[in-house]
């Protein structure tokens, strides 16, 4: 068949649920729940905070933005202090973008009660350094003090609620969000102490699904979300304990991924089916 | 905010255009798709020393170690004192600098300085990491091939999970063990076991990956479909 035949098929495919905005209820995906109740259980003090790595870009941003945006939602909710900031440069925009757009939401969900930067969440950009900087990261004893100023230059010690973090022991939870490999085993080697190791959940591509459950087999992670479907169903969880949120565009697209493996499996099917009767006829004839 | 939505409204309209012109390379190799690849290749270039500079650099080096960090109150109190311990930074710096000399003949023993200094530190961190990060696993393999209950009765399908777990295991190790022949012993007419649940991990990684670049294509279609047009049609309107 003409290649640019099935790119259509598959477009066509994938736009059907996108344009008419119909969508299934999603799988339910245990890892997921698992990590749900993780987040559900943390319990924040004073000075105490979720630490969230948003370490992706425009490459893997179709699966990684709705699980940032679900675990993020899920941390505002249960106003628990967040840091974002990143390993990788280009996730840049979305350090800026994701916990804004969060944050107006609930406070457009909720009026009257208000999330804001500094208080709810506060971004310490770009991290480089890698395996380096996150020793330095897990041994420093006053986290406001290294990270020292936010993306806007402001000190952290200018906002009460990041003034005074103190070491890693007060970080109460690590969500990685990624599809780069080697940028998650970083903080699986390096971001604990001997006594001392936070619980780590993980939201992840499709590709990485393999390697991740290898992670959530041997209890180094407490949660995954796998891909487009784990953030789905996460996001069915909220709507589940709170009836505003809002994931229509996130079921939707899930949706159009359920279809799109359909037709790919019906075209591999067909495929092969021609290919066997093609060889029959070559065969006798 | 006038200006930040007339700003969303331009880059999504870009955003749609870039999109396109990329797709475009499936219809076939153009000039229109090379245009935007090279756009692409060099924001992700400049991006990267920008941040370097803006985000470690600046605020974590250069400011602390030239004072530019303390503020004087027209009190004449500082925020912070100076830390002259900071110029100590120099020293690390100009080491690194000796990788320039990479670029003389003469002188490229000193760059190679730099480079062992590098490779020892990134193989320490690496022997560390590996302990880390594999220890526990190897533990977690460790899994009892019968399963108890509760309540005292065999759970039959987590005994059945962790067997098939052990022995796909060993059947793997076996089959990339090879410091003795497997000639004609036990071990090598078991060895091709291995590879059949070997094809099993890589089918589930290729289906990954077809998975994952569906979700690129979705994700497209949809800003394409909803907010892109939804974009056009706010300017043309």
């Amino acid at each position: 068949m003409e290649r640019r035949l099935i790119y259509l098929i598959m477009i066509v495919a994938v736009a059907i649920p996108i344009l008419f905005e119909f969508s299934w209820a999603p799988s339910r995906l245990v890892s997921a729940e698992r990590m749900y109740q993780v987040i559900e259980d943390v319990r924040a003090g004073e000075g105490e905070i979720a630490l969230v790595w948003l370490d992706f870009g425009p490459g893997t941003i179709a699966e990684n933005q709705p699980q940032a945006e679900v675990i993020l939602e899920h941390l505002f909710r249960r106003r628990i202090p967040v840091v974002v900031l990143s390993q990788y440069q280009l996730a840049e925009a979305v350090l800026n973008s994701i916990p804004a757009d969060i944050a107006s939401r609930l406070e457009h969900e909720m009026p009257g009660q208000s999330w804001r930067y500094g208080e709810a969440w506060i971004n310490a950009g770009y991290q480089p350094g890698g395996a380096q900087m996150m020793q330095n990261l897990a041994a420093a004893e006053n986290l406001s003090k290294y990270f020292g100023r936010d993306v806007n230059g402001m000190p952290f010690t200018h906002y009460p609620t990041f003034a005074a973090l103190g070491g890693i022991e007060k970080v109460k939870l690590v969500a990685e969000v990624t599809g780069l490999v080697g940028v998650f085993d970083t903080i699986i080697q390096f971001f604990q102490k001997s006594d001392y190791r936070p619980t780590l959940v993980h939201g992840c591509t499709s590709i990485t699904i393999p390697e991740a459950y290898i992670f959530l087999d041997s209890k180094q992670l407490h949660g995954l979300l796998e891909g487009i479907a784990g953030a789905a169903w996460y996001s069915e969880l909220l709507k589940r304990n709170h009836p505003e949120s809002q994931n229509d565009r996130l079921l939707v697209r899930n949706t159009a991924l359920i279809i799109s493996h359909l037709v790919l499996m019906m075209l591999i099917v067909a495929g092969n089916i021609v290919g066997f009767v093609r060889a029959r006829r070559s065969s006798d004839g | 905010m006038v200006e930040a939505s007339m700003w969303s409204l331009v880059s999504t309209i870009i955003g749609g255009i870039a999109t396109l012109a990329i797709f475009s390379f499936l219809l076939k190799e153009n000039e229109f798709y090379r245009f935007f690849e090279h756009i692409f290749i060099g924001l992700a270039a400049a991006v990267l020393p920008l941040l370097t500079i803006r985000d470690f650099l600046w605020p974590k080096i250069l400011e602390p170690m030239l004072g530019l960090n303390v503020v004087v109150y027209p009190d004449g109190t500082v925020s912070e004192p100076y830390q002259p311990l900071s110029l100590l930074y120099l020293l690390p710096m100009a080491f690194g600098c000796l990788y320039y000399f990479i670029y003389s003949k003469r002188h490229a023993w000193l760059a190679r300085l730099v480079i062992g200094f590098s490779l020892g530190l990134s193989g320490a961190l690496a022997i560390r990491g590996f302990f880390a990060e594999a220890l526990p696993q190897i533990v977690g393999s460790f899994k009892p091939l019968v399963v108890f209950s509760a309540e005292g009765a065999i759970n039959w399908f987590e005994s059945f999970n962790n067997s098939l777990f052990v022995v796909t295991l060993l059947l793997v190790f076996n089959y990339f063990f090879f410091t003795f022949g497997k000639e004609g012993s036990i071990q090598g007419k078991i060895a091709p076991l291995g590879r059949p649940l070997l094809m099993v991990c890589f089918g589930a990684f290729f289906g990954s990956t077809v998975m994952a670049r569906l979700s690129l294509l979705v994700e497209r279609i949809q800003f394409i479909v909803r907010d892109w047009f939804s974009a056009l049609l706010q300017v043309v309107g």
